[in-house]
Order: structure tokens, then sequence, then C-alpha cells
């Protein structure tokens, strides 16, 4: 299987809020399987950690819940980004963004010396 | 992620979904159900078999019961559903051993209760703002003299002349208005039936720096207030409209006659109200009319007379310190103009009982008073930790297993406090609800009970803010007090003794039990032993005051109090009344002697001055008494040398007669007669007899220096008649009391026996042994079962021990000396505590003594011999059983 990474702390989220945004309504499932597929089966997620990220976010109304069905017929609860989702991931995206810059400028100038 | 509001958002869901706990399990099992369908499709679509596909799918979720364990840690707040858990199970434990429940829940609200109480009646007293609108505004402020300076005083030293009080309202910058009062001045109600009414002279913004609106008519107004005696305007209290006139509708504009003046209603002040001072005002009249209703005292012009006391209204915003340094500008500038006077300024938020003076008596009594209340809260504490440690052992097993099967200590802890605390929440409670019941109707019977010179306090008892927080704390307190000890201990538990069933018998744990519930009683005797010799002692004291040989006579004397200058009338005019008075009492049936006196003996009226021995520099302070020459057959004070006063010697012959033991201090080892003692004035005066000692002026105190004038015409103006009778005392104090009214129709007169007067001295010792007494009771009853419950415990669990004792040929006498000689080891050393303890504090009650020193031997032995014969009592019981225990039952036992 190689070598995996965990999930870095706090990252979780959003993970779960840009993989709202770009496939729409997902269940709890898909959006697991879709976090370990976009990092290329890089990431070790275990998929039960995703259900508290999951109430957490819901809580602070970044996202909403219903049930629905599924394309095999299933019963399953369907999240869906709200509004103040929309916010949030443009919030946090380019908190992270910043922060990667600053690591990355960090790193490369420790490097040239 | 978590702004303010998200985070508040999210709290908010957590909480109500502590209230929605199975449906959102449901919901979860649900989802995750449909999680694994999902993926065991998928698994099985990549070609895994039915059983492989869903052991695979269960092992990436990570295990279905930790992950909903997880999403629930997530989902409300763990730590409140563990309390709950943990009350929950504190209950049905609470609940199981009812008896318990009760008597700690008992033994909890008695203390707790009784504590409440007495707060809510200091609180009530001391801490209490004024009954006024916005009170927290108002501010008292008093002035304390530093350096000793010549000061006239009317009341408090700390009070302010009328000239001061103008310094401090024109000057200062913080309040929206100061006003001024005399607290407390007496008057005659004239027409139907004479009253003596207490009210209080006002400035004439009282009112409105109070905002306090009377209910109808007007306040005072600036021109009331104008100039001396020419506004005689009165507001009358709600109670004296009612009382005395009837609630007449018509009152306001209507002139009543206050000591011979007239004065018009110009107001009736609200129910409520009831003056600034706890004893209640019935009127309020303009400060200017003071000299109307005290004739021959005009205290406006005096400087240097302390007499008014202030309060004021602080302009928004401004804080208690600012209006310190503006006024101690003030008292500054004053200072500077009075050479030598020094002062500082006392600014609080205005109470009852606010004055320095005041707070300097109140505060080691109020202290005393929560220091012995505090005291049996902790007995009974001690009680209920007994019982829990009894209890603690009888659980060991249930708290072995759960500590063995993973709970940590702290968890156990936690639980174990939960119970405590409840506990405590239960008594506390029921002792707040009773005591908030209760503590009113006590009030008002202590109150009736006191002598009626005693006037009514009119302090609220009602529960406020503080009373509750004191509560709460106080049950809080409790909770924790009876509870960590008998935790901790239980906590610590070694799990192989404790499971195998025996621990309670031998190990580490049992023994630190025995030495912890050894120490309870110990603490619970010593604090009962403080508790019941302060009772002794007091109890001495009160019986000592009325046996001791007071040196006089009371018994078969009359004493009438005649304030002739308040009424309105002048020396001349007053010496012609006292003299035709004096005669007509004099042929009343069965009077035998009339005298007059500046203070009757015991009164409460004192008089005293600094005087010089010609000669010698000090200053001595001398009591002294204006009396004539019949006073002292009257109340039978014996001349021990040469000569008492001659009819007719006045104040203009300069001769004193001095008491034996003063003589003695001033001139040791000379004779007196002759010798001269020079008054402050610089006149002298010479002896010219000795008087036997007496305690005519404080209870209980003898050797006070002290000395007799020959009474002047200028004593007539105020003065007491004693009047020795031989017949009934009905018919003299009636015969007394017809003369007064024959001379003038409205003088105001009351006769009483001259032994009244002791009970004023004797009812604040009555009420504190009363007290006491209660107090002792109690906490001699709480001790005893304490004592009681644990000779009986240790008697149950050695009971092994016991029966091989006397399977060895231990007699049952040796077993019951052994369990006393054990029970009365903590007894003995926390008596011997107690004992020590009471006589380090007992000065603090000698002023209540009258006399007895506070280390009384008889208290001192008596007491203890008590005590330790009851707790021998409480336990030879259980000793005793001890003693039948039958060998063979005891060790088939288990």
């Amino acid at each position: 299987m190689g070598e995996k990474k965990d999930v870095l702390q706090g990252t979780l989220a959003l993970m779960i809020l840009k993989t709202l945004e770009a496939l729409g309504p997902l269940h709890g499932y898909g959006i697991a399987r879709r976090i370990e597929q976009t990092s290329g089966d890089l990431l070790s997620l275990n998929y039960g950690t995703l259900y508290p990220a999951l109430l957490k976010l819901e809580q602070e109304g970044s996202i909403s819940s219903e049930w629905g069905v599924s394309d095999n017929n299933r019963k399953a609860k369907y999240y869906k980004l709200t509004r103040a989702g929309h916010r949030e991931l443009e919030r946090e995206t380019r908190e992270w963004n910043e922060t990667a810059a600053i690591l990355h400028r960090f790193l490369a100038a420790n490097e040239e010396r | 992620m978590s702004t303010p509001f998200t985070s508040f958002r999210a709290a908010f869901l957590r909480f109500v979904n502590l209230f929605r706990k199975r449906k959102l399990d449901h919901e979860l099992s649900d989802e995750l159900e449909s999680h694994l369908q999902l993926h065991i499709e998928d698994n099985l679509r990549a070609g895994m078999s039915a059983v492989e596909a869903r052991r695979c799918a269960l092992l990436k979720l990570g295990g279905l019961e930790s992950t909903k364990e997880n999403y629930r840690d997530h989902r409300g707040f763990p730590f409140l559903e563990s309390v709950i858990q943990d009350m929950r199970f504190a209950l049905r434990m609470l609940r199981k051993s009812l008896p318990f429940t009760v008597a700690s829940v008992l033994a909890t609200a008695l203390g707790v209760g009784l504590n409440v109480g007495i707060f809510s009646v200091l609180n009530g007293a001391t801490l209490r703002l004024l009954p006024i609108p916005r009170a927290e505004q108002v501010v008292s402020v008093n002035q304390i003299f530093h350096r000793r300076t010549i000061r006239n005083t009317h009341g408090e030293t700390s009070m302010f002349s009328y000239a001061e009080y103008f310094d401090y309202r024109d000057q200062n910058h913080v309040f929206t208005g100061l006003a001024a009062y005399e607290p407390f001045l007496e008057a005659t109600l004239a027409g139907g039936k004479t009253r003596q009414l207490l009210g209080a002279a006002t400035s004439c913004n009282y009112f409105d720096v109070l905002s306090e609106h009377p209910a109808q008519g007007r306040g005072f107004v600036d021109t009331d207030c104008a100039a001396p005696g020419e506004s005689a305007v009165v507001v009358v209290s709600d109670g004296l409209w009612r009382d005395t006139f009837a609630s007449d509708p018509s009152l306001v504009g209507k002139r009543i006659v206050l000591n011979r003046t007239a004065f018009t209603v110009v107001g009736i002040a609200r129910p409520e109200f009831a003056g600034t001072e706890p004893i209640p005002s019935t009127f309020w009249v303009p400060v200017t009319m003071q000299e109307s209703l005290e004739p021959g005292r005009d205290r406006l012009a005096d400087k240097n007379l302390s007499w008014l006391a202030l309060l004021g209204r602080t302009r928004p915003g401004v804080s208690i310190k600012r209006v310190r340094a503006d006024l101690e500008v003030i008292a500054g500038r004053i200072d500077q103009q009075n050479p030598g006077r020094a002062t500082s300024l006392a600014i609080r938020t205005a109470t009852f009982f606010g004055s320095p003076e005041e707070r300097e008596f109140l505060l080691p009594v109020a202290s005393v008073v929560l220091a012995a209340f505090g005291l049996v809260l902790l007995i009974a504490c001690a009680n209920v930790a007994n019982l829990l440690l009894v209890r603690a052992s009888i659980r060991r097993k249930e708290i072995a297993m759960r500590l063995s099967i993973g709970a940590s200590r702290w968890r156990l802890v936690r639980q174990l406090l939960t119970e405590s605390l409840l506990l405590s929440l239960f008594g506390g409670v029921l002792g707040s609800l009773l005591a908030f019941w209760s503590f009113t109707s006590i009030m008002q019977f202590v109150t009736s009970h006191l002598p009626r010179t005693f006037s009514t306090l009119a302090v609220n008892v009602a529960p406020d803010v503080r009373v509750l927080a004191y509560a709460l704390a106080l049950t809080f307190f409790t909770g924790i007090a009876f509870g960590l000890v008998p935790a901790l201990q239980s906590s610590g538990l070694d799990l192989n003794t404790a499971l195998k069933g025996d621990g309670a018998r031998s190990g580490r744990g049992g023994k630190s039990g025995q030495f912890l519930r050894n120490a309870l009683v110990g603490a619970q005797i010593a604090v009962c032993m403080i508790l019941l010799l302060a009772a002794g002692l007091l109890l001495r004291g009160l019986y000592h005051a009325q046996t001791v040989d007071l040196g006089f006579q009371m018994k078969g004397v009359t004493t009438t109090f005649l304030n002739l200058m308040s009424q309105g009338y002048d020396e001349n005019r007053a010496t012609v009344f006292t003299r035709s008075l004096r005669e007509r009492i004099a042929g009343l049936p069965g009077v035998t002697e009339v005298a007059q006196a500046e203070c009757a003996p015991l009164s409460h009226d004192f008089s005293a001055d600094n005087f010089t021995v010609p000669g010698r520099t000090d200053k001595v302070v001398i009591e002294y008494n204006h009396v004539s020459s019949e006073y002292f057959s009257v109340v039978a004070v014996s001349i021990i040398k040469k000569r008492g006063f001659r009819p007719g010697e006045s104040h203009d012959a300069p001769v004193i007669i001095v008491t034996e033991s003063t003589a003695q201090r001033l001139w040791p080892g000379v004779d007196p007669l002759g010798k001269t003692l020079r008054e402050a004035t610089g006149r002298e005066y010479s002896v010219i007899g000795v008087a036997k000692d007496a305690q005519v002026s404080h209870l209980g105190e003898l050797n006070t220096n002290y000395l007799y004038f020959p009474s002047g015409s200028e004593d007539n103006l105020r003065t007491y008649v004693l009047v020795r009778f031989a017949g009934s005392f009905v018919a003299t104090a009636k015969g007394i009391h017809d003369a007064v009214l024959s001379l003038d129709a409205e003088m105001p007169v009351e006769v009483t026996k001259l032994e009244d007067y002791l009970d004023v001295w004797r009812s604040p010792s009555r009420i504190a042994v009363a007290l006491s007494t209660a107090l002792g009771a109690l906490a001699l009853l709480l001790a005893s079962i304490g004592v009681y419950a644990m000779v009986s415990y240790t008697v149950n669990q050695r009971v092994r021990e016991i029966g091989i004792r006397m399977a060895l040929g231990a007699d049952s006498v040796e077993v019951k000396s052994l369990m006393l000689l054990q029970a009365m080891r903590p007894v003995v050393i926390g008596g011997l505590a107690g004992v020590v303890g009471s006589a380090a504090v007992s000065w603090t009650l000698s002023s209540m003594l009258f006399g007895l020193g506070p280390r009384d031997p008889i208290a001192f032995i008596t007491i203890p011999v008590f005590l330790l014969a009851v707790a021998l009592l409480a336990s030879y019981i259980p000793a005793r059983r001890a003693a039948k225990v039958d060998p063979m039952v005891a060790l088939r036992y288990e």
C-alpha cells in the first residue's frame, strides 16, 4: 500500500467543504471516497472520524443535511453547503493558502543558506 | 472556523441535543448503517466475498461503536452528561438508604438554616441599604478626630456641628445634595392623651436629598430653614397618622403641639419610610426648630458640637473615592481654621448602624454571634461526615469494583462529592426556607420581650440577594466540608483487601478511617465545649447580677423623670414646680421620704468630667451626680465618714462627697476629709464626707471613680424624683402621677419602680443567655449523637475481636471499659482543646458578665464535667451492647 499520510489536524473540515462545493449534495460515504480519491489515495482517512467533523460543521451552520435516496436506491443522509458554508470555505481557503505560502517561503529561505 | 457567533450557535445546538438523545441516536445508527451498506456494495463490486466486504467496511470505518461514541462526544456536552448521570445515580443511592439521607439532610438543614437566619438578621441590621429610592447613591459622612480635642457631643462624636454642615454642603463638588439631621429628638405630643414621641430635626433638603416625597402634603422647602424658630412645620410618619390621629384625612394643615409649641402638619410620610435610623422616627421638623423642642439648648450656634448626621446623594458616576478626595479638602480647610484639630472622614454607602462608633460596637458582636452559629454548623457537618465515613465503609466493595474496572480516582471522588453536594443542597434549601419563614417571627418574639425602653428596631430580615448568596455559599461549603474527606478516603482503597471483604477490619483503610472518625468526634466535643462554656458563663453572670450586693437599696423606691426644660420651664418656674411637687408627694400616705437626683441609680444616665488633685498634674475622669440631701437615705447608700449633705446645701457650696474606693485611689493612706479636687473650670471643692461604694452607675462595676455634688436650683430643669414608700406601689405611683398633673396637666409623667432599671441592664445578657443556651443544647444534642454513632460503629466493626477477647476469658466489665476508654480518648482530648480555646476567647463576653471573671472557676469546672458525663452516657449505651456479645455468635459471624 505504500506510505500514507494521516489527515492533518483541522484540514479535514476544509476538505469536506471543498468536496461539497465541487460535487454538490453528497452523503458521508461519498465524501470520504472523494477525499481519498482526490488525494490520489495518498491520504489514510479513517471514515469514522468524518462523522464528528460533519456534525461540527452542521452545528456551526456551514452545511445542512437531508435524507435522500442514492443512485443505487439506498436511503442516505445528504450534506450540502449552505451560504454561510460558501463564505467559510472562501475564508478558510484564503487562510490556508496564506499559511502554506508563508511556510513555503520560510523553508525556501532556509535552504538558500 | 469558529467566530463567536458560530461557536455560540454550536453550543446552543449541543445543549438542545441533550434533550433529543434517543432520536439522534437512532438517526446516527441509520446513517452509519447506510454508510456501511454503500461501502459493502462497492466492495462486492470490487469482487470481495460478502464476509470480506463487510469486515473491510467496518475496519475502514474504525469500529461501529467507537465511531458512535466519538460522535456522541461532539453532539452534546460529555461533562454535563456525566454530571447528570452522577446526579441520577446519587439520587438513587440516597433513596436507597433513606434513614441516612433523612438524618444528613436534617442535620444540614438545621446548621444551614440557623446560619442563614442569623445572617439575614445581621444583613438587615448592617448591610441593607436605607429604604429609600436609589439608595445606592446615598452615602453617610462621619468625621474622626485624631488628636484629643475638647468636643461637645450630643449623640456620637463623629457627627457634625451646624456650621461644619454648611461648609460641607456649600463647598463640595460631588453631591446633588447633602442633608443633615439630629437623629433622636424626644417630644411630648399634647392634646387628649399626652404621648412621648421620637423624631428627628432635619435640614430642609432632607426629603429632597433622599428622594423621599411624602405621601400627602409636602416635605420641607428652603424657606422653612431660613431663620431659627420661624417656621413651625412638621411632617409626621404614616404610623403616627394612623395610630394617634386615626388616619384623619384632613390632618395636613392642622396644628399639633409638640413640647408646648404648635406645629402645622405639612406632610405625611410614605408608609415605607420611617427615617434613616434603625429606631423609627415618628415626626420630622426643620432643624431650625430644634430649640423650640429642646428649650435652653441652642445647638445651632455651637460650632464645636457634634449632633448632626450627614447623608449625601452623589452625582451620577461619582465614586466613593472621589467623594472622599473632595470632602477631605474641606475637612483640611476646617482643620486649618481650628488649630490643634485633625480630622479624617469615614464615608460609606449609607446603611443603618453606619457610624464608626456603632460599627466599632457591632462588628465584634456580629462576629462573635456568627462564629457561635458557625460552630453549630461545623458540628452538624462533622456528624454528616461521620455518617458518610460509616457509609463509605459499607460501600467499600462497590467502590473497589468500580476502581478495578477502570474508573479513575478523580471520577469516583467527583461522583461521591456529587452525592454529598446533593445532600447539602437538600439540607440547605430546606434550612433556608425554614429560616426565611421563621426568623421574622423569631425577631418579633425577641423584640416584644425586650423592656419597653428598647424601641422596636426597623430591621428588615426578609431575604435579599446577599442572603441568598450567603445561603448558597454556605450550602456549597457544607457539602464540600463533609463530603471531601470521606470521598478522598474511600476512593484511596487498597483494592485487594477491600474486595476480599475484610478490609473493614484490617489494613490501612480501616485504621485511617478510625483516626478520622475520632478526630471528627474530638472536634465536635471541642466546639460543643466552647458553646456550652459560653452559655454557662453568661448564665453565671446573670445569676451574679441578680444576687450581687449592689451596695444600695432598689426595693421600695419609685422613680420619675421630669424634663421641665423641654416643656418650656425656666429655672425659677422649675424650682417652684419641684418644690411644690415634693411637698405634695411627701404628704401622700405611705411615702416616707422624697429625694432628687440628676441621675437615678442604674438609669443609664451618666455624667463624667475631668478633675485634678491640686498639686498634681494628671487628670482623673470621675463620674458624678447632683443629689439632694435625702438621696443617701432614700436609696440607702451609707455615709461611712463624717456627714452627708445638709438640707438647703446647694451647688453654690464648694463641697463634695466621694466614694470609699475613689478616696483611696486619689489619696492613698490619707484621711480624705478636707482634701480638695479642682474642676476643669478651675473651681475647687473640698471633701466633707465619704460614701460607701455602690453600683449606682454601672451594674457590676463597683470601683468606678464617683463623687456627689449637692444639687442646685438649675438641677430642677431635668431631674429624677425618687420616692421611698412603705405602702403599695400602685397607690403611691398613682399619687405621684396625680400630683404632677395637678401642677401641670400637660406634663408627661411616668412612675416606675427603681428596680425596673435592672431589666434594661440584664436584657442583653438575657438574650445572649437564651441564644447561647439554645445553641449549646443543639450542639450538645448533635455531639452526643456523634459520639453515640461512633461508638456503635466501632462496636459493630469489632464484634469478632470482642468475641475472641471474651472467648479468651475477658469478662463483660473488661470489654465495657475497653470500649469506653477507647471512646473517651477523643472526647477528653477534644474537651481539653475546647476548654483551652474558651479560656482564650471568653474575655469577649466580659461586658455581659457584670463583674464575674471571664474564667469563672465554677463554670469552667461544672460545664466540662457535665459534658463529659453526657459523652460518657452516649458511649455507655452502645458499649454495653459490646459486653453482651456472645463469643460463639461473634466468631461464627461471616
